[in-house]
């Protein structure tokens, strides 16, 4: 249960984030003040119960599945191609009754599950290139297509990223984990010169005179607001930046507010928890009792922790904008129920891992 | 797993978990440098675009009658702007807006097309017109209009007193003419300041920071002005130029015992709500801006000063020819046939020019000139109003010693004002007490202290002088040249004057356009207020009337025919609006 510790910490904090950033947006949309944050809160207590029914889900089910798994996430990110909504000039999502669902993050869990599934059977052919390269070329191909077409370059690069991490984990030869990995790199570069919006983010991040009304604002407002909150933060709620001077403050841009309004030593808190998450996660995959729960868990966490960092790093202006939410802590439903249900996949990992040596006192 | 032992395995997991933590790492790195080092700077470029400094505009000040009527006030008044960044339809909405406002069409198509976020439409609109062009809006659609408040300066009473009160520049509301002008200082207030927290779109941030150093409003300024007389003498004097053909005129009404202006009114005159009409001379306010050469008014000064130096009394004789030569000068008496014996009383109600010059060579010059001085002449009577002129009046020492002081005597060489003029009657009305003539009662402060004017007060003549002076100004109206001076009920004193007009541009005077006036007051037995009408340039045949004895009709040129019938309709207003009970038939 170490791992729910600093997953709880996180879903907590985000939700006094979600309150006070959200506040202004709905009230600005004719809502409650409280109406994003209740939604948030009703997202969380879906993620709790999934988190709960995935825990007692045993993973090895997810190899027997990863198939079919991958297949419901290719034909749901075909389905936004056809009926999905466009939000923020992406169209990643489909509305089903009141709500919408961002099928993005379920493929997320799709395709690391089954690289995990299809490296982990095949572990005794992996000397072989086409065995590691024909499934994860296959598999990432379609998804990465799919997200690109929404278009969403950030869960991209995550999906991408987490794949890899699925890789290198695994028993396949170093030579071949960096021919894919060269191969990764090449098309990021091309599908990020792809898109003029998205070069230009690029170049403006490495544009060393920003031009702080255009394309460089979010950041330039998100130091701002950080900036602001210098120690210790402007106080709970007092945000001045989700006045509207601050875009997306309570999606991608989330951890400027709580940094804001909680200092640098809220914010280095975020960060080490994720940090401990993350260490948890490996530690998690280092006791999986197979192969399969070993790539499954690394996978998901290095998803879960690569994800916070692209926001973060998006954030504090060391990496550029990819519009990716922050795990656990950004508003949006579909990314906190898979983030949490996949915590749960994890958890369940972890309970039938190898037990540690009990030390001797 | 064949060939690999866990550690073996763990190393590439562990591999990965370095990779991750490194970029944590990096990331905390980044966090101390946003929140830490560089907090300063970032703090300070948040708090420029969130904290503004505003000023707190402070509430013109009043400008109201003496029964607290208002002539000039700041009311809160619809403003049309436009953001024409937001305006999608710019010439579907000028069709539609522009007739409205009064606008050409393509002038607000120009504003709304322009490359801003800001623009006036209409400024100052009524009510009605809101309404109309917000119906407009709904119906059509139109965007980027939107109505806000702006202080507007309203007159209520309109051309009312328009040359004393003056205006303001309409967008700063800053005094451009008359008590607007002089009293701006009183009547701006002082602008406060406030600190206050703002979201990106101007909304007060409910938690930021709030402090506020409020306005001080403008000080009200309670006038001497009496509306009701102002509006007789603006009326009177309107309906003079009409029937004399005069260019322009003016009316004082002054109080005797007070120095309290009642009534200053000029014509042609313009109504501050409507700028079109106005030019240099419908603003100028004559009572004080204009200098004549008064003419036989200013003989009261010759008079009074030999009466109060015991140099003559009203039965003194003279002996009065028709003509006199001065040096290179010929003096007449205006329908006067053959020499005469006069009494001093009747050189007055005849207004003789000759008989005026046998005092003043009595007087002397030194002593004539001394005396001029003392009723105010040649120096501004400090009223409050701008644009004062001082007058004209030449040391003693540059007089002639031929021509200057007869000249003198009768009015010439002598540039006064109308008010100065007023002045100088109100003193023998006052019993020989000058009393400064004044416009603002008193000025109310938001806080502190009213500042109350206390009129300046010097002894010109004697009472026994003054009094004298009265009752020979009461044969003037009663049997001299100024008979239609008359008011029924009461009895009234006062003096005609005609002079010829001073082209200053040609240098000489104009062979037709005269100076007419009258002066007077009443009632005689207890002199309550001074009038004074002076016309520029009245002309023309008395419609109606009949030729005197000598067989010269009455001509609009005199000031008796012209200026004294202003005068009785004015007086008789200003009695009845007093409540002064009748003393005569």
């Amino acid at each position: 249960m170490a791992l729910a510790a600093p997953v709880a910490v996180l879903v907590v904090i985000g939700l006094g984030a979600v309150m006070s950033s959200s506040s202004v947006v709905a009230i600005r949309g004719g809502l409650d003040q409280y109406a994003i944050f209740e939604r948030q809160l009703l997202f969380v207590a879906i993620g709790i119960a999934a988190m709960i029914v995935t825990t007692k889900i045993p993973y090895q089910a997810y190899a027997r599945w990863a198939p079919l798994i991958l297949m419901v996430a290719i034909g749901g990110l075909a389905a936004t191609q056809l009926v999905g909504t466009v939000r923020g000039g992406s169209r990643s999502w489909i509305g089903i009754g009141a709500f919408t669902v961002q099928p993005s993050e379920f493929a997320k869990f799709a395709v690391v599950t089954y690289l995990a599934a299809v490296l982990a059977r095949k572990e005794g052919y992996l000397g072989q290139f086409s065995h590691v390269a024909l499934p994860a070329i296959g598999s990432l191909g379609v998804v990465s297509a799919l997200v690109m077409l929404q278009p969403d370059l950030g869960t991209t690069i995550l999906i991408v990223v987490a794949a890899f991490a699925v890789i290198v984990a695994s028993e396949a030869p170093v030579r071949h984990v960096a021919a894919l990995g060269l191969a990764s790199l090449g098309g990021a570069v091309f599908l990020a010169r792809a898109a003029p919006y998205r070069w230009q983010r690029l170049t403006a991040w490495f544009d060393s005179t920003p031009d702080i009304l255009g394309a460089d604002l979010q950041v330039h407002q998100a130091q701002v607001a950080l900036g602001s909150g210098g120690l210790f933060g402007v106080g709970l709620g007092a945000s001045r930046a989700r006045w509207s001077y601050l875009p997306n403050a309570h999606t991608d841009f989330i951890f400027a507010i709580i940094g804001e309004e909680t200092g640098l030593a809220g914010s280095l808190t975020v960060i080490l928890f994720f940090v401990f998450f993350t260490v948890v996660g490996a530690v998690v995959a280092m006791r999986a009792s197979d192969s399969f729960g070993r790539l499954l868990a690394i996978g998901l966490v290095t998803w879960l922790s690569f994800q916070a960092i692209v926001n973060i790093g998006g954030v504090v202006d060391a990496l550029p904008i990819t519009g990716v939410p922050l795990p656990f802590i950004s508003v949006g439903g579909s990314a906190m129920i898979v983030n949490l249900a996949v915590v749960g996949v994890l958890l369940n990992i972890a309970r039938s891992g190898v037990e540690p040596p009990a030390r001797r006192s | 797993m064949p060939g690999r032992s866990t550690p073996a395995r763990n190393l590439r997991l562990v591999i990965v978990l370095v990779g991750i933590l490194v970029a944590w790492t990096g990331l905390g790195y980044r966090l101390v440098g946003v929140q830490a080092l560089d907090a300063a700077r970032w703090e300070a470029s948040g708090s420029a675009q969130w904290v503004r400094e505003e000023a707190l505009p402070a509430v013109r000040g009043t400008i109201y009658d003496r029964d607290g009527i208002e002539l000039a006030v700041t009311v809160d008044a619809v403003t049309v702007v436009a953001d024409p960044s937001l305006v999608t339809r710019p010439r579907l909405t000028a069709r539609l807006v522009a007739p409205v406002v009064g606008l050409k069409r393509a002038e607000l198509v120009a504003k709304l097309a322009a490359d801003s976020r800001f623009a006036y439409v209409a400024r100052g609109i009524s009510a009605d017109t809101a309404d109309h062009i917000e119906r407009l809006i709904e119906r059509h659609e139109l965007t980027g209009l939107s109505f806000i408040t702006e202080p507007v300066r309203t007159y209520p009473a309109g051309t009312l007193a328009s040359q004393v009160v003056g205006f303001v520049m309409s967008d700063t509301e800053q005094g451009l003419e008359g008590l607007e002008l002089v009293l701006d200082e009183h009547l701006t207030g002082t602008p406060g300041t406030q600190v206050i927290e703002r979201d990106r779109f101007g909304v007060p941030i409910p938690q930021g920071m709030y402090t506020i150093e409020p306005a001080v409003q403008g000080a009200d300024v309670v006038l001497t002005i009496d509306r009701e007389i102002q509006y007789a003498a603006e009326r009177y004097l309107t309906e003079a130029l009409e029937t004399t053909g005069a260019a322009a005129g003016t009316v004082v009404v002054q109080h005797v015992a007070t120095g309290e202006l009642l009534a200053v009114a000029s014509a042609p005159g313009f109504d501050p709500n409507n700028r079109t009409e106005i030019s240099p001379e419908t603003v100028r306010n004559r009572a004080v801006a204009d200098v004549y050469e008064p003419g036989s008014t200013l003989k009261v000064v010759t008079i009074a000063a030999a009466l109060d130096e015991g140099l003559v009394t009203p039965s003194s004789r003279f002996d009065v020819p028709d003509e006199l030569l001065i040096h290179d000068k010929v003096y007449t008496d205006t329908g006067r046939t053959g020499p005469e014996e006069m009494t001093l009383a009747r050189i007055v109600a005849r207004s003789s020019n000759i008989g005026t010059i046998a005092v003043q060579q009595l007087l002397g010059n030194r002593l004539h000139h001394q005396y001029l001085e003392r009723f105010g002449l040649g120096e501004s009577t400090t009223s409050g109003m701008p644009g004062e002129a001082p007058g004209q009046l030449q040391p003693v020492e540059q007089w002639c010693s031929t021509t200057c002081g007869p000249s003198t005597a009768i009015g010439y060489r002598v540039g006064v004002t109308p008010l100065q003029m007023a002045a100088v009657f109100a003193t023998i009305a006052n019993g020989g007490v000058w009393v400064q003539p004044h416009i603002v009662s008193e000025i109310i402060p938001s806080s502190g202290e009213r500042i109350v004017t206390v009129p300046v007060q010097r002894s010109v003549i004697s009472e026994d002088t003054a009094r004298t002076m009265q009752l020979m100004l009461q044969g003037v109206v009663d049997s001299g040249t100024g008979t239609r001076a008359a008011v029924d009920g009461y009895t009234v004193g006062g003096k005609t004057g005609t002079t010829e007009k001073w082209m200053p541009e040609e240098v000489r005077y104009s062979a037709t356009a005269r100076i007419a006036s009258f002066i007077g007051f009443a009632p005689v037995n207890d002199p309550q207020v001074v009038i004074a009408v002076v016309l520029d340039s009245p002309h023309g045949d008395v419609p109606g009337s009949s030729p005197n004895s000598l067989g010269e009709y009455p001509r609009f040129e005199f000031g008796g025919v012209s200026a004294a019938p202003v005068f009785a309709s004015v007086a008789e207003a200003t009695l009845h609006q007093l409540g002064v009970p009748p003393d005569g038939s």
